[in-house]
């Protein structure tokens, strides 16, 4: 179903919506949760990605893995961008797929999306050359509704889901449908985005396209010298760790009183740590640093690539903006290709 | 979650190996059957201290009762170490793929262990010998540093009667008399066998170093990488393939091991660091 509707109409009918559940809004510079009807009125939904990353929702910093956590009112992620939508579906493979997280799985089931398309890209945004893009379509991972522009006044509302058609039949359904000067207008307002995250990046990198970036991470063992020179700067802070959407390692940590009193939780854990794979006796398969710095590329652009077929990173840029160092992930890719001899403005 | 609720195991004995090695034998609290697949390894909870990954070296036949031999070297191990028969630890598993027993049908198996490494071997020799028939023969070559190392002493003698299997040991260092077996690295052990390369599988467990010198040597004997099977150790600490701390390449070996085929890691970097 497809409707359009004016923004002030939009946000009325989200108002009347309030007591159905937490509404979170994902579009602002920082997340927060509504708190009377009015906090609607505060909600941006053209900017960018928030700050933090949104797997706090889903797995959070830390959690009890004891327990189960019982979730029966819904959470609605208000504004969701594309990035983190790609990020969701890194948790969802690791988390509900193969083996079923149930505390992952209960949230998630919680979890009412109404994403919204993401006009205003800033500098660090690059979803454009990784196969994603700066709105939501039939091949972005499951929304359950989708805002899009038409202009400063005018949305289209879309459902992508049995839940958002249902909640766009039961709360909008007297809207007109959108006309095809609508859709143009919108296509025209994502073209300039797309175009946009691309024209930023073009001093760094071009669209993926033949796996290249997975070929290029794939062999750099030999590069040694260029992971040594890129990992310079990193002062191991795990920043770019915690703050990354999709990355998901966590740390058990038991602190039972008794066999019949267990306790334990998992915190998320930084692969950039010397501790991280060290093992007892003092062995570490991840002595130096630039080893640890390899390692974070590589699960992104090469692991997790072999393991589902997609990459585990999204192009929503926290990384770049978050690093004390100022280490950019796609000068670093960058310099990799043409360490490889890569053609990488083609 | 139950995933990550162990299940209370009490202490029925404690052998002690070496100076630093320990084998503790564990029965369920409730009773229950623990069964696994040789090679599998559990997580094993010293209650308010940590939990850590260990393989039983026990056989899977055995399901009233698991062994596991560990070494005191880490905060866990040593609470352990100190632990009493009678003592309640937890257990949680079995986790991962153990050794293609299958597989090795029909062929000659030659196992080389280093030091503590014999602790899941042993469950794979135990589990060889019920079916011996099957194979054709079985080569145990073990090393430990000096004969003190040497775990399962009072096994030795029994196995050397068995008929199908031989056994090679050394000894890196040892006091003059102590020793009447070959003195030297394990590796060496592996130019007094006679085995038929083509028909012969090989699996080696040890300390990192042990496992990278013994592999080189192999290749160097032609054995093919599929022909050569690894036990591999890391940090894994979920065993669901979740946490990431055991990653290796694109594979995380609670999940996918520990138990690998020479072919599947030859192309990852550093794999015994």
């Amino acid at each position: 179903m497809k409707i359009h509707i004016n923004y002030k109409e939009f946000i009325d009918k989200l108002k009347e919506m309030f007591d159905k559940g937490d509404w979170i809004s994902c579009s602002n510079s920082h997340f927060f949760k509504l708190q009377s009807i009015n906090d609607f009125d505060k909600v941006e939904l053209t900017t960018i990605r928030p700050t933090e990353p949104i797997k706090i929702f889903l797995f959070q910093y830390r959690s009890n893995i004891i327990e189960n956590i019982k979730k029966n009112k819904t959470l609605f992620l208000l504004g969701v961008k594309n990035c983190d939508l790609q990020a969701i579906k890194v948790l969802d493979k690791m988390f509900i797929s193969e083996y079923i997280d149930e505390n992952y799985k209960n949230l998630r089931e919680s979890i009412i999306i109404f994403s919204s398309d993401c006009p205003k890209p800033n500098q660090t945004c690059f979803c454009a050359i990784l196969n994603s893009k700066p709105y939501i379509d039939n091949e972005s991972y499951s929304t359950d509704i989708n805002i899009s522009f038409i202009d400063e006044k005018n949305l289209i509302l879309e459902s992508f889901s049995e839940k958002g058609e249902e909640i766009l039949k039961n709360y909008f359904s007297n809207f007109a449908q959108p006309t095809k000067t609508d859709f143009e207008k919108r296509d025209s307002i994502r073209d300039f985005a797309l175009k946009k995250i691309l024209e930023f990046n073009n001093e760094f990198l071009k669209e993926e396209k033949k796996e290249k970036y997975y070929k290029t991470l794939k062999n750099t063992y030999e590069l040694d010298n260029v992971w040594q020179k890129e990992s310079e700067k990193c002062v191991q802070c795990g920043g770019c760790n915690f703050i990354c959407p999709s990355c998901y390692c966590f740390l058990i940590r038991e602190y039972s009183k008794s066999y019949n009193e267990k306790n334990r939780d998992r915190v998320w854990d930084v692969c950039h740590f010397t501790g991280y794979s060290r093992v007892a006796g003092g062995a570490n398969p991840r002595k130096y640093k630039y080893q640890r710095f390899r390692n974070r590329y590589q699960c992104k652009f090469v692991y997790r690539y072999e393991n589902f077929n997609f990459y585990a990173c999204t192009g929503c840029g926290r990384c770049i903006e978050v690093c004390p160092a100022k280490i950019d992930i796609r000068k670093v890719i960058r310099n990799l290709l043409l360490a490889k001899g890569e053609e990488i403005l083609v | 979650m139950s995933t990550y609720k162990p299940k209370n195991f009490k202490i029925l004995k404690i052998i002690e190996e070496t100076p630093n090695i320990k084998t503790f034998t564990l029965k369920p609290l409730d009773e229950t059957k623990f069964n696994f697949h040789t090679g599998q390894f559990i997580e094993l909870t010293v209650y308010g201290i940590g939990e850590a990954p260990f393989t039983p070296s026990s056989s899977p036949y055995e399901t009233e009762t698991i062994d596991l031999t560990i070494m005191r070297v880490g905060r866990m191990t040593e609470v352990l170490h100190s632990m009493k028969e009678g003592d309640i630890v937890g257990v949680r598993g079995p986790y991962g793929k153990g050794y293609p027993v299958e597989e090795f049908k029909n062929k000659e198996v030659l196992i080389i262990g280093g030091g503590v490494g014999l602790a899941p071997l042993r469950s794979l020799i135990l589990t060889l010998i019920e079916r011996i028939s099957e194979f054709k023969k079985i080569i145990l070559c073990y090393g430990a540093r000096t004969p003190q190392d040497v775990v399962y002493k009072y096994i030795f003698p029994k196995w050397k009667k068995i008929k199908g299997l031989e056994i090679l040991r050394s000894v890196d260092r040892c006091q003059v008399d102590e020793w009447d077996e070959t003195i030297g690295v394990v590796t060496c052990l592996l130019d007094k066998i006679n085995v038929d390369v083509k028909n012969t599988v090989a699996i080696v467990c040890g300390p990192p170093i042990m496992m990278k010198f013994t592999t080189l040597k192999l290749v160097e004997k032609k054995f093919k990488p599929q022909q050569i099977y690894l036990s591999m150790e890391r940090n894994m600490s979920c065993g669901l393939g979740k946490c990431g701390h055991c990653q290796i390449g694109s594979y995380f070996i609670c999940k996918d091991g520990p138990v690998f085929s020479w072919e599947q890691l030859k192309d990852i970097p550093e794999p015994f660091e």
